[in-house]
């Protein structure tokens, strides 16, 4: 029960800035959380993680589990190249690696933190409160990217926390984060399923299933346009979510149209949100020209197709 | 001409709009509106309101005679309810347009979004371009006309009313039809689209109700009562035996009124305990223990002011008579409390006897306007009801007379089958801006309330302190009705004695105990009961079976087949004569006032001089079964029971 909103751009500007105005303008439809999935320019010799330490990193609880995070990563051969703290938040960075899923199991095992994100172009910032707040703790205008998706939680379930604050990233994946507004009917039945492939579940939020479930999909080398194709068949219930990979955005809504979605597609962006008024935001003052997809449409934006100014 | 900028914010804005209409104003000018929501709600009068770009939700909802015109978009419910006027969108319209429209014309030069025109009741609905899903979703009168292509489900369980389609139609709706468009008919709309400057298709598909499904096709047998009790370790009693019976006839589950006929937990399995040392000095002197209780006072500038917390409970006009209606107002008013319309339009004799009305918003919106909405005390927004969680209302054919059709805009006769959602409430993110736009309608005046059935009470109150509710109330399973699904009845809910628990732990678990209040119902029999639950933690309970079991209901079983033999829920005029409101309303009233003297003796037993003093302290489970639910101590020795 949410908001959700992305954005991407033809060529890198401040998209921390519109994001945080786009989902300010969404508050109404979720006040308890908010959260961001921001893309720059990837640098494919360096990642970077986004950790929560699930207690404050001044704490000597915080310090120790930061100090298990550094020996972890030390342990799969990997030097940390940088490391920040804020608040409960631990950002660090560290060389580019094949397949992060096996760092990230064992560092949310052993090191009793949580994985936010990991990824060359990926940060996910999330915490509770509005998104002025979260932008004042994390100084989320201040990123520079070239596309972002984001949320605004209304917890119906479950607890109001970081954990359940979306986006989620799809966990163990690089660079693939999702947002999600609805409700996934046959949730327990698909979380079995992947349970079975060895997929591991942090939260009791159905979103955290699209997320695992669209990146086992392009895991398995499917392209974003066909994962999205196939979920609109495999999950059931109400949802329109919008997906982000590394170059690529896209969005997927239920065949019962019932969660609202408004596109506005030009030379320069592509904006999605669940109201117009989001959309709004970013062009104050302007009468636009959105559509309103249709049940069970899906659709998916490449950066390399966006044509340039 | 007056122009507004609408960077202002919506309240403002439609402050001012209400202003200018007043003085006259013929045309007004609403710029920057950035897809504002709930621009223009609750407008009443004639004037031509122009929005320089794309409106959000609800846009010139309840409104009636406003001529809007908006530039680009409008977001979900444009045209909501709206009695006259007409909405011009110049671009596409999101989902839910024109919903539960009751006249005047929506017209959308582009695409239209899913359920356009849901349980409209007249009027016109134009789209230039094509229709999203179910178009004319439970369409109750009226035409939906969509030029371009329509979805799935077309006119899926269409009531009343024509769609008429002039591209492909992917799909019709289960219990519509194709037919004929007439010449008549397509020169009409023609007429119409050439009017408002919209391309003319070659032809028209017209899909209408099919009519299968409006009637059930056999009746429960009148007057069989349902035991309540049986034996217990009886595989087999009479119930069971009678049910099987019944339902070797019907081929389909059962349909009867009252309430749930099995034994559930009940405010019976707790009782009340003193300290002798706190034993009022007043007691005995009832006068002195103050009932007086306000309710809705979270947002609203006009809360509800209550001579004890008591409620009359909703009951539509259609489940009872007329009389037993503005009986059942008269003595509220009597009482000193408030009442609720219940289902099916505002009585004007009903709002007339009542001195406080609290106004109920339903998914089929029979009758709904924003007039009665202005003359209503509070809003209720109702989700569920204990006695059917997940399912409308129910009323049989043989009490739908041609009043009853007129007033919910419906064909006389048909077996009416309320929806089981709101067509603009989909959750609970959907749920704060339906919120907002009755807010706005009434200017913040009076409280908005939510009513749920038990199911998930933990997390719904959740949502509804979120969604800035004024207060909720919350149905539990032994609530009763006049038409129900006898299986739901039976077995979806949860008991008011849990619900209340439930409620009070979920604003606790989030920090915000006592932050929202509470008004439980179903299996409220006395004041007794009424002072138990709001020992649990309720602010006030509502009382609907007892009331009518107060006029005489003998609980007959027969309210669903309309042969009510006391005139109370019937429709039939012989039987309704019997009925005689002058002295229903004073019985009712002496009962309501016994309630309040029997919450003032157990007030002042337990020593506290107001009702709200009562706490869960003064209270102990008789049963290790209550005293698990609500995590009450067992009665033990030493305990003085009251």
């Amino acid at each position: 029960m949410c908001g959700i909103a992305g954005i991407m751009l033809n060529s890198p500007a401040d998209i921390g800035k519109k994001m945080v105005r786009m989902l300010d303008g969404l508050q109404h439809r979720g006040p308890d959380s908010t959260g961001f999935a921001l893309y720059r320019e990837g640098l494919p010799e360096r990642l970077v993680v986004r950790i929560l330490l699930k207690c404050s990193s001044q704490s000597v609880e915080g310090k120790n589990r930061a100090k298990k995070v550094k020996a972890i990563i030390n342990g799969f051969g990997l030097k940390i190249l940088s490391e920040e703290y804020n608040k409960e938040h631990y950002r660090i960075e560290i060389p580019g690696l094949d397949s992060v899923k096996e760092l990230s199991y064992t560092l949310e095992n052993q090191a009793g933190v949580e994985i936010l994100s990991i990824g060359s172009a990926l940060e996910i910032i999330k915490d509770i409160g509005g998104a002025i707040e979260v932008d004042e703790r994390y100084g989320v205008s201040g990123f520079t990217g070239t596309h972002a998706i984001g949320h605004v939680r209304l917890a119906t379930e479950s607890v109001v926390d970081t954990s359940r604050a979306h986006p989620f990233w799809a966990y163990g994946f690089s660079d693939v984060a999702i947002v999600h507004n609805g409700q996934i009917t046959n949730y327990f039945k698909m979380k079995r399923r992947l349970e079975k492939h060895g997929y591991q579940f942090r939260t009791d939020n159905d979103s955290e299933l699209v997320a695992v479930y669209l990146a086992d999909k392009l895991d398995r080398g499917l392209s974003l346009e066909e994962v999205l194709k196939r979920s609109v068949d495999e999950l059931d219930g109400t949802f329109s979510f919008l997906v982000s990979t590394k170059d690529g955005f896209g969005f997927a809504k239920d065949h019962l149209a019932a969660k609202p979605m408004v596109v506005l597609e030009t030379d320069e962006i592509v904006a999605v949100a669940s109201e117009e008024v989001a959309l709004n935001r970013l062009f104050p003052g302007v009468g636009l020209d959105t559509y309103e997809p249709f049940p069970g449409a899906y659709k998916t934006w490449q950066r390399s197709t966006l044509s340039l100014v | 001409m007056a122009t507004i900028n609408a960077e202002l914010g919506v309240t403002k804005v439609n402050e001012k709009i209400h202003k200018l209409i007043e003085s006259q104003e013929k045309e007004i000018i609403i710029e920057n509106p950035d897809a504002q929501h709930l621009i223009c709600v609750g407008m009443i009068g004639k004037s031509r309101i122009k929005i320089e770009g794309s409106a959000g939700y609800f846009c010139g909802g309840l409104s009636d005679g406003i001529d809007i015109f908006i530039r680009n978009n409008a977001g979900w419910g444009v045209a909501d309810n709206i009695l006259s006027g007409e909405i011009v969108v110049g671009k596409n319209a999101g989902a839910i347009a024109g919903v539960g429209m009751r006249g005047g014309k929506l017209i959308v030069r582009g695409n239209i979004g899913s359920r356009a025109g849901a349980m409209m009741k007249d009027g016109w609905i134009i789209a230039g371009g094509k229709a999203n899903f179910m178009a004319g979703y439970m369409m109750m009168g009226g035409k939906l006309v969509i030029c371009g292509d329509c979805g799935q489900g077309v006119g899926q369980n269409i009531i009343n009313g024509a769609i008429y389609c002039g591209g492909n139609i992917e799909s019709v709706g289960d219990d519509a039809k194709i037919v004929e468009t007439t010449p008549e008919e397509y020169a009409e709309i023609a007429a119409l689209l050439e009017e408002a400057g919209i391309d003319v298709p070659e032809k028209f598909q017209k899909v209408i109700a099919e009519g299968k499904d409006l009637h059930y096709q056999k009746y429960e047998g009148s007057g069989k009562r349902v035991q309540v009790a049986s034996p217990l370790g009886a595989m087999w009693p009479k119930r069971i035996t009678d049910d099987i019976a019944t339902k070797a006839e019907l081929g389909r589950y059962r349909v009867r009124g009252f309430g749930a006929s099995r034994h559930i937990p009940t405010f019976d399995d707790i009782a009340f305990r003193i300290t002798p040392g706190n034993i009022s000095e007043q007691l005995g002197m009832l006068n002195r223990c103050n009932l007086k209780t306000t309710l809705g006072n979270k947002y609203a500038s006009q809360p509800l002011e209550l001579e004890m917390p008591i409620l009359i409970a909703p009951m539509s006009y259609g489940a009872l008579s007329k009389p037993c209606k503005i009986a059942l107002a008269k003595a509220s008013a009597l009482a000193g409390i408030a009442i609720n319309n219940g289902e099916g339009g505002m009585m004007p004799e009903e709002r007339a006897a009542a001195a406080k009305m609290i106004y109920q918003c339903l998914s089929g919106r029979y009758g709904f306007s924003i007039h009665d909405m202005l003359k209503a005390d509070a809003v209720e927004i109702y989700i569920s009801q204990g006695a059917k969680p997940g399912l409308g209302g129910q009323l049989m054919g043989k009490k739908v007379t041609p009043d009853i059709a007129r007033i919910r805009g419906l064909p006389q006769g048909i077996d009416i089958r309320s929806p089981s959602r709101h067509p603009d409430v989909l959750g609970a993110d959907d749920l704060i801006i339906k919120i907002e736009e009755f807010r706005e309608a009434t200017s913040g005046r009076v409280p908005i309330s939510l009513k749920i059935g038990a199911g998930r009470v933990n997390n719904d109150i959740k949502i509804a302190l979120k969604d800035t509710v004024d207060f909720i109330e919350i149905d539990g399973m032994e609530g009763g009705t006049g038409a129900s699904s006898a299986v739901v009845t039976d077995n979806v809910g949860i008991p008011s004695l849990a619900a209340i628990i439930q409620a009070t732990d979920g604003l606790e678990e989030i920090g915000c105990g006592g932050q929202l209040q509470i008004v439980q119902m179903g299996g409220i029999r006395d004041g007794v009961d009424a002072a138990k639950a709001i020992a649990l933690g309720a602010t006030a309970v509502a009382v609907g079976t007892a009331t009518l079991v107060a006029m005489g209901c003998s609980g007959c079983m027969t309210c669903h087949t309309g042969k009510c033999p006391r005139g109370i829920a019937t429709q039939e005029d012989e039987l309704v004569k019997k009925f005689d409101i002058d002295t229903a309303a004073q019985r009712c009233a002496s009962f309501l006032k016994s309630m309040g003297s029997e919450m003032a003796a157990i007030a002042l037993s337990c020593g506290v001089p107001t009702i709200h003093g009562l706490g869960k302290e003064h209270l102990i489970a008789l049963t290790p079964q209550a005293a698990e639910i609500t995590g009450l101590p067992l009665a033990r020795e030493g305990d003085i029971l009251l």
